[in-house]
């Protein structure tokens, strides 16, 4: 079904994490610290059961943008863009590839998180463990799409990092995270509305609070996969970019 | 490993132009190169060797005029037929040598698990760096990442190869390893375009065209370009100088 040259990319994407040790260890240890910070600075039950599963929808878009983006980046300047370019793989082969790699990250990550926030932080849970990781990979996708593309506007690691206040922080601070987005002035509402994240939040909330299943948020589920399309039509577009000119 | 040995020339140019912007990189540049040979590509920084020969592997399209590598327009399907080094070490480096060689072998589809294992066996140890095989390209030497790149160029063995300076930053020995193997690829009918600015490596192709602001403003055997200057002593220092000097006066 996936083509053979897809997985050959995302097998190196994936050997070049767990090659990177610190990388590993900050993607495991990152969130659950973020988790630890957030249990202990919320005691009110109630509050921390809105907050903490945001965590989630944040974190996959934030570690997804950064990976990719930070890795692609590598591929242009390093030349081994051009390399692949002037080789039999596609262009669809080649996003693909880091689809897979970076989601299995992805899986695990959540997987990880999850059982933390239950077992550890004690947030209540009303739902199914494979629809939040079916949700996740949604948003895994536009983030992995996100950082593709948009590292074609950085020429070195250190823009590619300028990239996240600028693309993912207004997101964060904006998508409902602390406070409900009804609460926030009329114009941030309307700005909140056209920020992908918002609907990764109200998604994951959904299935970890309110007991819904992924048919009940299909609005959030279409929004994101429209997102994660259109960035993904994006990222092939431009994806030559800096292999030879 | 058997080659094909294609009638049309492995390399056939045809008037091809490619600027970038306002700077005319390749102009109206007409080449042709029979297959099974060695042909170097000689010129100063900035000639355009690089980006002619990221139009022959199909990187860039000609903005005027034709290319053809093996009798086909360079795509995709021709891809799998061309070896390319280019330039830069253009390596994974947080990744061993042996995890590299490995993924371009799987790039170019060699799919048989035991095969492709020989083959990047065999292409490590030529390259002299069995031992440091499971070292990461970042713990190498200049020269050692060369020889890698030069590595995963070759691993699919493929008829057509372009290497972009890659003699650069070899000492005399390792370069003249080079180009004995260079030798041996092209004794099995493989067609190799070097680009260089040395002589030194001049002297080891079949034939070379000197090149100079996008424009072929020589090409020969080493020996027929020598004659050229009518001195019997020019060597292809002299012979460079000696055509640049005439393309001027006119
Ligand atoms: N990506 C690019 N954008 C703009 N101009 C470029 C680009 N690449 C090359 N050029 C210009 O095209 C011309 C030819 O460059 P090219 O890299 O082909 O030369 P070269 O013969 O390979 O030189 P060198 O020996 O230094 O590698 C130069 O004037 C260069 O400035
Ligand atoms: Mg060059």
């Amino acid at each position: 079904m996936i083509p053979n040259q897809a997985l050959t990319i995302a097998a190196r994407v994936m050997q070049q994490l767990i090659r990177d040790r610190r990388t590993m260890v900050l993607l495991i240890a990152v969130p659950l610290v973020i988790a630890s910070i957030v249990g202990v600075s919320i005691p009110e039950k109630q509050m921390l059961d809105y907050i903490a599963p945001a965590i989630l929808a944040v974190l996959i878009l934030f570690f997804g943008f950064l990976l990719t983006g930070i890795s692609f980046l590598r591929e242009r300047s390093q030349g081994t863009l051009e390399r692949l370019m002037a080789s039999p793989v596609s262009k669809p082969d080649i996003v693909g590839g880091y689809l897979l790699g970076f989601l299995l990250f992805a899986v695990l990550q959540t997987m990880i998180l999850f059982f933390y926030l239950i077992y550890v932080l004690d947030i209540s849970f009303y739902g199914d463990l494979w629809q939040i990781i079916v949700f996740e990979i949604i948003i895994g996708i536009l983030a992995v799409c996100l950082g593709i593309f948009i590292s074609v506007f950085a020429r070195n690691e250190f823009q590619m990092v300028q990239f996240i206040p600028l693309i993912i922080l207004p997101q964060i601070f904006l998508c409902g995270l602390l406070w409900p987005v009804e609460q926030m002035p009329d114009y941030l509402q309307w700005i909140a509305k056209f920020l992908p994240l918002t609907y990764g939040v109200d998604g994951i909330r959904a299935l970890m609070l309110q007991g819904q299943n992924l048919l009940d948020i299909g609005k959030e589920i279409g929004v994101l996969a429209g997102y994660a399309a259109g960035l993904m039509v994006l990222a092939s577009l431009t994806l030559r970019r800096g292999a030879a000119s | 490993m058997v080659k094909r040995a294609p009638a049309a020339p492995a390399v056939k140019v045809d008037r091809a132009s490619f600027n970038y912007n306002n700077i005319k990189a390749v102009d109206k540049l007409s080449l042709e190169v029979p297959s099974g040979i060695s042909f170097g590509l000689l010129g100063p920084n900035g000639a355009g060797k690089t980006t002619l020969i990221r139009l022959l592997v199909g990187l860039l399209k000609p903005k005027s005029g034709g290319i053809r590598i093996l009798g086909e327009t360079p795509s995709r399907k021709t891809a799998h037929l061309i070896g390319y080094m280019p330039q830069l070490h253009s390596l994974y480096t947080e990744l061993s040598v042996m995890q590299n060689v490995d993924f371009f072998a799987r790039v170019y589809r060699l799919s048989d698990k035991q095969q492709r294992a020989r083959r990047v066996e065999e292409v490590i140890r030529l390259v002299d760096l069995w031992p440091r095989r499971k070292d990461s390209v970042l713990k190498l030497s200049g020269g050692m990442r060369q020889r890698v790149s030069l590595a995963c160029a070759i691993v699919h063995n493929p008829p057509l190869l372009f290497l972009d300076e890659p003699t650069v930053g070899l000492d005399p020995e390792l370069r003249f390893t080079f180009w004995e193997h260079f030798a041996n690829l092209t004794k099995q009918g493989t067609t190799l375009i070097v680009s260089s600015h040395t002589m030194d490596d001049a002297a080891h192709c079949d034939r070379l065209a000197f090149m100079r602001s996008g424009k072929l403003i020589a090409q020969g055997t080493p020996t027929e370009l020598r004659k050229a200057t009518g001195k019997a002593e020019a060597n292809l220092e002299d012979a460079f100088l000696y055509f640049i000097h005439r393309e001027d006066k006119k």
